[in-house]
C-alpha cells in the first residue's frame, strides 16, 4: 500500500451507501426502547402543540362571536396544561436523547479504538498519525447530534407530518390536496443539490484530515524544525493547508445553505396556492375560521418538512465522516488468530526459522530464505549491516508481520497457528523505538507487567543500571515523562524501556539495539548482570557493538536478507569471512 | 469578549457588522408575512376586497425571495469571517507553538495541544459563524415584533410581556450553571484526545508488550468519562430549557384570553387578533431560543477560556536580546563556566571549553552525563543557568533566535523523520535545494546507496517517524538532512549509534572532508566515531573530566582509555580476540 502523507488526500475504499445507513442505525438498536419512548413523547408533545391553532379556531369561530368569556378561559386552561405537558416531555426528551447520542458515540468510538488495537504496524506506518487521530476523536464527535437529535427529530417529524396532514384533511380535504402539491417539487430540488453536497463535504473531510496530520507532525517533530530553523517554511505550509480547508469549507456550506431557501420558497408558493384556492372557494361555503385555521396548519406542515430536509443535509455531511470511520473499523487485521488456533503453552524457548521469506513491499524482498534454530535458554546475536533485515527477523518472531513463505516455530508449534496474545505475552520485546507514555517513570516501567509491585519495578531498574540516575532526579521514580520529553537522554530512555521489557519476565527476550545509546561502561555493567537476567530465557540480541555480541551462544551474520555466517564468536573468527571483517574493523580504528 | 478574539475579528469588523445588520432586513421581512396574513383575513376574506389578493400574495412571495437571498448572503459572510478568524487564530497559535521552548514540550502532551487546535477553536468558529447572527436575528425580531404589536394594541402587548421576567431569570440561572459543565466537557475531550494520540504514537510498544487490553481499558475510562461529562452537562440545561419553553408557550394563551376578552368588549378588531396571532411566534421564538443560545454562548466561553492559556504562551527563551544577524559566522564556540539544570540537580557544572572555527570536537561520557545538554545550550533549546556561551565571541542570547539556529545545527539522537518523501526529508532544512545537492548530502551521509535500492528512490514516502526504514537508515537520512543544511556549526548527537561499523567508517571519511570548513561537535559512545577529533572532551557528572587528543587521553589512562580498551576488546576479554587482528591494531598495545 502506498504510504500517505499530509498533503495528499486519502483514497476511499468504500463509499457511503444504503447499507452504511443501516449499519449506522444498528448502533441505535441497544437503545431501541428509549428511542421509541423518546419518539412517543415527542409525538405526544407535537400533538399537544397542534392544539394551539385548533383552539384559536374555536376561539375565533365560536367563543368570540358568542362573547363567551368562560369558553375562552376553558380554552386557556387547556392550553396551559398542554404547555406543561409539553415542557415535561421536552425535559425527558433532552435527557434521553443525550444519553442515546452520547451512548452511540461512545460505542462507535469503542469499536474504532478496539479495531486500532488489532491493526498491524503497516496500518500505522502507511499514513500520518494525525489522520488516524481525527477519525477516532473528531469525526466520531461530529456524529453525536445526527444520531440523537437528528434521528429522533426525523421520526417524530414524520409522525407529526402525518398528524398534520390528517388534521388538514379533517378541516378541508381539497385544500390539503392543494397543499401537498408542493412536495414533489421540493423532492426534485433537494435531490438536485445532493451530488454537489456529497462531493463538497467529502472534500472538506479530507482537507481537515490533511491539516490535522500536518499539525500533529509539526508538533511531534518540533525539535527538528527548531534545530534546522525551518519554522517559517512550516508556517507557510500550514497556512496553505488552512487556505485549502477554508475554501473547501466555503464550497461545502455554500451548497448546504441553499437547501433552506429552496424549502422556504417552495413553501411560500404552496401557501399562496392555498390562499388562492381558499379565497376562490369562499363562495362555495368555506368559513373564514376554516381558512384561518388551515393556513395555520399549512405553515406547520412545512416545518417538519424543513426538519427532514435538515436531517438529510446533516446525513450527507455525516456520511463523509462515517465512511472514514467504517473504513477503519473494516480494515482487515492482517495479523489475527487463525480459526482453530490454540493458546501457546508456557514457552520452553526453542525457536526455529524454516526458510522464511518476507517482503514489506511487493518486489523488495527483505528476508530471502532464513533458516536457523535456537535452543531453549540460548543467547543469539544478530549482526550485519544496517538494513540487512535484522529487525525484520525479530518482527516476524513476535508476529508483528506474517512471513510470505516458510515457517517460524516456537517449541515446535508454528506461531501462525497459536493465538497472538499467548505468544506475545510470553515474549519481551525491546524495540529500537523507545517510546515512553506520559506518566511517571514508575508507570512506564510497570507497563511491562501491570501487577508488579513497586519493589519489583525498582529491581528491574537496578538490573539495567537505571536506578542511579532515576534516584538522582528530584522526584525519583515519580518524575513525569512523556512521549517527546527530552529531559531524559536517549540512553536513559533506552534503559527505562529495557527495564520495562525485563519486568515482563518473558520466556523469550528480544533486545533490538537495546543499548545503542548507552555508554560503554553502563553497557558493560548491564552485560555482567545479563547472564543472570537471561538465565532460562532464549534471547535475541541485535547490536553493533562487539562487547554486546561476543558472549552470545550463537551469532548470525545477516546480509541482504540471508544468513551469511552462523556460529560462535570463535568459530566465526576462524572463518575469516564477513563477521571477521566486521570484528576486525572494530579493532582497526584507522 | 476575549482579547485575542477581538484582535482577530478587527480586520473583519466591517463585513461582520454588515452581515449582522442584514439580519435586520430579514427580521423585518419575517414580520411582513404575518401582517399580510392579517390584512388578508380582514380585507380580502372578511371584507371581500378580492382585488387585493394577488397583490398581497405577490408581496409575500417577493418578501421570501428577498429574505432568502439576503439571509444566504449574510450566512456566507459570517461563515467567511469565521473561517478567516479560525485560520488566523490557528496560524497565530501554530507560529507560537513552533517557537516554544523545549521545556514547554516536556510538560505538555501533544494530544492536549491538538484538542485546543481542533475542538476548542471549532467552538470559537461556531460562535462567530452561527451563534452571533442567531442572537442578532432573534433579538431584532423580538424588538420589532414588540414594537409592531405596541402599534396595534399596547395593552395586549404589555399583558404578553408579563412572562418576560420569568424567562429572563431562568436564562440567567442557566448561563451561570451550565458553563462549568461545558468546561468539564472540554477538559475531558482533551484527556480523551491525549489518550488516543499516545496509543497511536506508541502502537509498537503496545503490541510488543501485548498491552492492548490495558490500553483499551484506559481508553474506555476516558471515553466513558467523556460521555458522562456530556450527559451531566445536558442534565443541567435539561432542567432549565423546558421551563423557558413553557413560559414562552404561555404567550398564545394570554393572547386568546386577553385578546378574546378585548374583542368581546369591542376594544379590538378580529383582524387585530389575527395579526397578534400571526406575530406571537416572533416573540415566542426568541424567548424559546434564549435558553439554547445562552447554552451556545457558554459553550463558546468555556472553549475560549481554555484557549486564553494557549494565546498567552510565552516562550521561556526570549527571541534574542539584541536580535543580531551578522552577515557571516566563523564558527568559534566558547563555553565559559556554564552550569545548567532542568530543575533537578545540575546537569552541567562549570563547563569550559573553546572550539576554534573548523575544529572537530569529540564528546564522550556516561549516559546522562550532560553531553546532549551541551548541544542543546549551544542552539538555545534551553538557556544556561549560569555562565556564558559565546558564538564568535558574542553571547548566544544576543543573536536572533532563528538566525542562531540556522547557524548551529543539530542532528539529534532521537531521529524524527516526517511522513514525506526521502527527498522532502533531506531537504527539510532547505526546501529549495536542487536535487543534485540532495543527492550529494545523501552520499556524504552514506544514504545514497540504500535510497537507490528503494523502488521509488528519493521519491519513496516514508511513514511518520521514518517507519519503513531501519534505525541505521533513519539516522543516515537525518544526517543527510543536517549535512544539506550545512550550518557553520554542526552538532552530531550520537547520530551513528545504530549504524554498522563499516558504514560508520565511510561516514567518518565524509565528515573528514568537511574538516576545516565547519566547526563540528561529535557526541558518541563509540571511540571510533570521535578518535580523529582535534580535541576530545570527556564529560562526567556534568563536568569536563578529561580533555585532549586521542593520544593524550589514552596516555592519561582515565575514563577514555578504559572505554577505548573495552571497545577494542583489549580489556578483560582480550583472550577471545581472534588471532591476526592484533597486528592490525596499531597503537593498541598492552
Amino acid at each position: 500500500m502506498a504510504r500517505n502523507k499530509y498533503d495528499v488526500d486519502e483514497d476511499l475504499s468504500h463509499e457511503f451507501d444504503a447499507a452504511s445507513v443501516l449499519r449506522m442505525l444498528r448502533y441505535l438498536r441497544p437503545h431501541g426502547r428509549r428511542v421509541l419512548a423518546a419518539v412517543a413523547l415527542m409525538i405526544a408533545a407535537s400533538l399537544v402543540s397542534l392544539l394551539g391553532p385548533y383552539a384559536i379556531k374555536i376561539a375565533i369561530d365560536d367563543c368570540i362571536p358568542r362573547g363567551d368569556i368562560r369558553g375562552l378561559a376553558v380554552i386557556a386552561a387547556v392550553l396551559i396544561a398542554a404547555q406543561a405537558v409539553g415542557a415535561v416531555c421536552l425535559w425527558i426528551r433532552i435527557k434521553v436523547m443525550n444519553d442515546i447520542g452520547q451512548g452511540v458515540v461512545h460505542s462507535i468510538r469503542s469499536d474504532i479504538f478496539r479495531r486500532l488495537q488489532e491493526l498491524p504496524f503497516s496500518y500505522f506506518d502507511s499514513r500520518p498519525h494525525g489522520k488516524i487521530l481525527i477519525r477516532v476523536v473528531n469525526y466520531v464527535n461530529s456524529l453525536s447530534d445526527l444520531l440523537s437529535n437528528g434521528i429522533i427529530n426525523l421520526i417524530t417529524d414524520l409522525f407529526s407530518l402525518v398528524f398534520i396532514i390528517v388534521f388538514m384533511f379533517v378541516i378541508d380535504a381539497r385544500l390539503t390536496l392543494v397543499c401537498l402539491a408542493g412536495l414533489p417539487v421540493l423532492a426534485v430540488a433537494v435531490l438536485a443539490l445532493k451530488k454537489r453536497q456529497r462531493e463538497t463535504w467529502q472534500d472538506l473531510s479530507r482537507k481537515q484530515s490533511n491539516l490535522n496530520a500536518y499539525l500533529h507532525e509539526a508538533l511531534s517533530g518540533v525539535k527538528v524544525t527548531q534545530s534546522l530553523a525551518r519554522a517559517a517554511e512550516n508556517e507557510r505550509i500550514f497556512a496553505s493547508l488552512g487556505d485549502k480547508w477554508r475554501s473547501s469549507w466555503m464550497r461545502a456550506v455554500g451548497t448546504i445553505f441553499l437547501v433552506w431557501p429552496t424549502i422556504e420558497v417552495i413553501s411560500v408558493l404552496g401557501v399562496c396556492l392555498v390562499y388562492l384556492c381558499g379565497v376562490s372557494w369562499l363562495k362555495e361555503g368555506m368559513t373564514v375560521g376554516v381558512l384561518v385555521a388551515f393556513v395555520g396548519y399549512v405553515w406547520r406542515f412545512w416545518s417538519p418538512i424543513s426538519t427532514i430536509g435538515n436531517f438529510y443535509t446533516s446525513l450527507v455531511q455525516a456520511a463523509a465522516y462515517l465512511e472514514r470511520i467504517f473504513e477503519t473499523i473494516d480494515e482487515p487485521a492482517s495479523i489475527s488468530d487463525a480459526p482453530g488456533s490454540v493458546a501457546l503453552p508456557p514457552i520452553r524457548g526453542h525457536v526455529e526459522f524454516r526458510d522464511v521469506r518476507f517482503s514489506y513491499e511487493p518486489g523488495r524482498r527483505t528476508l530471502d530464505g532464513v533458516s536457523f534454530s535456537a535452543e531453549p535458554g540460548s543467547r543469539i546475536a544478530i549482526v550485519g549491516p544496517t538494513g540487512a533485515g535484522k529487525t525484520t527477523i525479530v518482527n516476524l518472531l513476535s508476529r508483528f508481520y506474517a512471513p510470505d513463505s516458510g515457517a517460524i516455530l516456537v517449541d515446535g508449534a508454528d506461531i501462525q497457528d497459536v493465538t497472538v496474545k499467548s505468544l506475545r505475552s510470553q515474549m519481551g520485546v525491546m524495540l529500537q523505538d523507545s517510546f515512553l507514555f506520559s506518566g511517571t517513570i514508575l508507570d512506564n516501567i510497570r507497563y511491562g507487567r501491570l501487577d508488579a509491585a513497586d519493589e519489583e519495578v525498582v529491581e528491574a531498574a537496578k538490573a539495567v543500571h537505571a536506578d542511579a540516575f532515576i534516584s538522582s532526579l528530584k522526584e525519583g521514580y515519580g518524575t513525569a515523562v512523556n512521549e517527546r520529553g527530552i529531559r531524559l537522554s536517549m540512553g536513559q530512555r533506552q534503559l527505562i524501556s529495557f527495564a520495562r521489557a525485563l519486568l515482563a519476565d518473558p520466556a523469550i527476550l528480544i533486545l533490538d539495539e537495546a543499548t545503542s545509546s548507552v555508554d560503554t561502561e553502563t553497557e558493560r555493567a548491564i552485560q555482567k548482570g545479563l547472564d543472570r537476567l537471561l538465565r532460562g530465557r532464549t534471547s535475541f540480541v541485535i547490536a553493533h557493538r562487539l562487547s554486546t555480541i561476543r558472549d552470545a551462544d550463537r551469532i548470525l551474520f545477516i546480509d541482504k536478507g540471508r544468513i551469511l555466517e552462523a556460529g560462535t564468536h570463535e568459530e566465526l573468527s576462524e572463518l575469516r569471512g564477513a563477521y571477521y571483517g566486521l570484528y576486525a574493523s572494530m579493532h582497526t580504528f584507522d | 469578549m476575549h482579547p485575542w478574539l477581538r484582535a482577530h475579528l478587527k480586520k473583519h469588523v466591517v463585513a461582520y457588522c454588515l452581515a449582522v445588520s442584514m439580519t435586520l432586513v430579514v427580521s423585518a421581512i419575517n414580520l411582513v408575512n404575518p401582517l399580510l396574513a392579517g390584512v388578508l383575513v380582514d380585507r380580502v376574506i372578511i371584507a371581500g376586497e378580492l382585488s387585493l389578493l394577488w397583490k398581497i400574495l405577490g408581496i409575500m412571495v417577493l418578501a421570501v425571495v428577498v429574505k432568502s437571498t439576503i439571509r444566504y448572503s449574510y450566512q456566507m459572510i459570517c461563515e467567511r469571517v469565521s473561517q478567516d478568524v479560525l485560520r488566523s487564530c490557528r496560524q497565530e497559535l501554530f507560529v507560537k507553538l513552533q517557537r516554544m521552548d523545549f521545556g514547554y514540550f516536556d510538560r505538555t502532551k501533544t494530544g492536549d495541544i491538538m484538542a485546543h487546535m481542533t475542538g476548542d477553536l471549532d467552538a470559537v468558529r461556531h460562535f462567530i459563524a452561527w451563534v452571533v447572527y442567531q442572537i442578532a436575528e432573534n433579538l431584532i425580531m423580538f424588538v420589532a415584533a414588540i414594537a409592531a404589536l405596541f402599534f396595534v394594541d399596547w395593552r395586549l402587548t404589555l399583558a404578553m410581556l408579563a412572562v418576560a421576567p420569568f424567562i429572563g431569570a431562568l436564562t440567567f440561572a442557566l448561563a451561570r450553571k451550565v458553563k462549568p459543565t461545558f468546561a468539564a466537557v472540554r477538559a475531558q475531550f482533551s484527556r480523551l484526545n491525549s489518550t488516543v494520540q499516545e496509543n497511536i504514537a506508541g502502537n509498537r510498544v503496545v503490541r510488543a508488550l501485548t498491552r492492548e487490553d490495558y490500553e483499551t481499558d484506559k481508553f474506555q475510562a476516558e471515553n466513558g468519562a467523556y460521555r458522562d461529562r456530556n450527559v451531566e452537562s445536558a442534565a443541567v440545561w435539561a432542567r432549565y430549557i423546558p421551563p423557558i419553553e413553557f413560559f414562552s408557550g404561555v404567550l398564545p394563551v394570554i393572547l386568546i384570553l386577553v385578546g378574546g376578552a378585548m374583542i368581546i368588549r369591542g376594544e379590538m378588531t378580529l383582524g387585530g387578533l389575527v395579526t397578534f396571532n400571526g406575530l406571537v411566534w416572533a416573540i415566542n421564538q426568541p424567548m424559546r431560543m434564549a435558553g439554547w443560545l445562552v447554552n451556545d454562548v457558554q459553550r463558546y466561553a468555556a472553549a475560549a477560556d481554555r484557549l486564553d492559556k494557549l494565546f498567552a504562551l510565552q516562550s521561556a527563551l526570549p527571541g534574542g536580546r539584541k536580535g543580531l544577524r551578522p552577515a557571516s559566522i566563523e564558527g568559534r564556540v566558547e563555553f565559559r563556566n556554564v552550569s545548567f539544570s532542568y530543575g533537578d540537580e545540575n546537569v552541567l557544572e562549570g563547563v569550559d571549553f573553546v572550539a576554534e572555527p573548523g575544529q572537530t570536537i569529540g564528546i564522550l561520557g556516561p549516559t546522562g552525563s550532560g553531553k546532549s545538554s551541551i548541544g542543546r545550550l549551544m542552539c538555545r533549546y534551553y538557556d544556561a543557568t549560569s555562565g556564558e556561551i559565546l558564538l564568535d565571541g558574542v553571547d548566544v542570547r544576543d543573536y536572533d533566535l532563528d538566525f542562531l539556529r540556522s547557524k548551529v545545527g543539530v542532528a539529534m539522537q532521537d531521529v524524527f523523520l516526517f511522513s514525506d518523501t526521502i527527498e522532502g526529508n533531506i531537504a527539510f532544512g532547505c526546501p529549495d535545494a536542487p536535487m543534485r545537492e540532495i543527492v550529494r548530502a545523501a552520499e556524504l551521509a552514506n544514504a545514497h546507496e540504500f535510497v537507490g535500492e528503494l523502488d521509488q528512490g528519493y521519491d519513496t514516502i516514508i511513514g511518520e517517524r521514518g517507519v519503513g526504514l531501519s534505525g541505521g537508515q533513519r539516522q543516515r537520512v537525518a544526517l543527510a538532512r543536517l549535512l544539506l543544511a550545512s550550518p557553520p556549526v554542526m552538532i552530531l548527537d550520537d547520530t551513528t549509534s545504530s549504524v554498522d561499523i563499516e558504514t560508520e567508517e565511510r561516514i567518518q571519511e565524509s565528515l573528514k572532508s568537511l574538516r576545516g570548513t565547519r566547526t563540528m561537535f561529535i557526541i558518541a559512545h563509540r571511540v571510533s566515531s570521535l578518535m580523529h577529533a582535534d580535541r576530545i572532551l570527556v564529560i562526567k557528572d556534568g563536568r569536563v573530566a578529561e580533555r585532549g587528543t586521542h593520544e593524550e587521553l589514552r596516555a592519561l589512562g582515565g575514563y577514555y582509555e578504559e572505554v577505548y580498551r573495552h571497545q577494542t576488546g583489549s580489556g578483560a576479554r582480550a583472550a577471545a580476540r581472534p588471532e591476526g587482528t592484533t597486528s592490525s591494531r596499531p597503537g593498541c598495545e598492552e
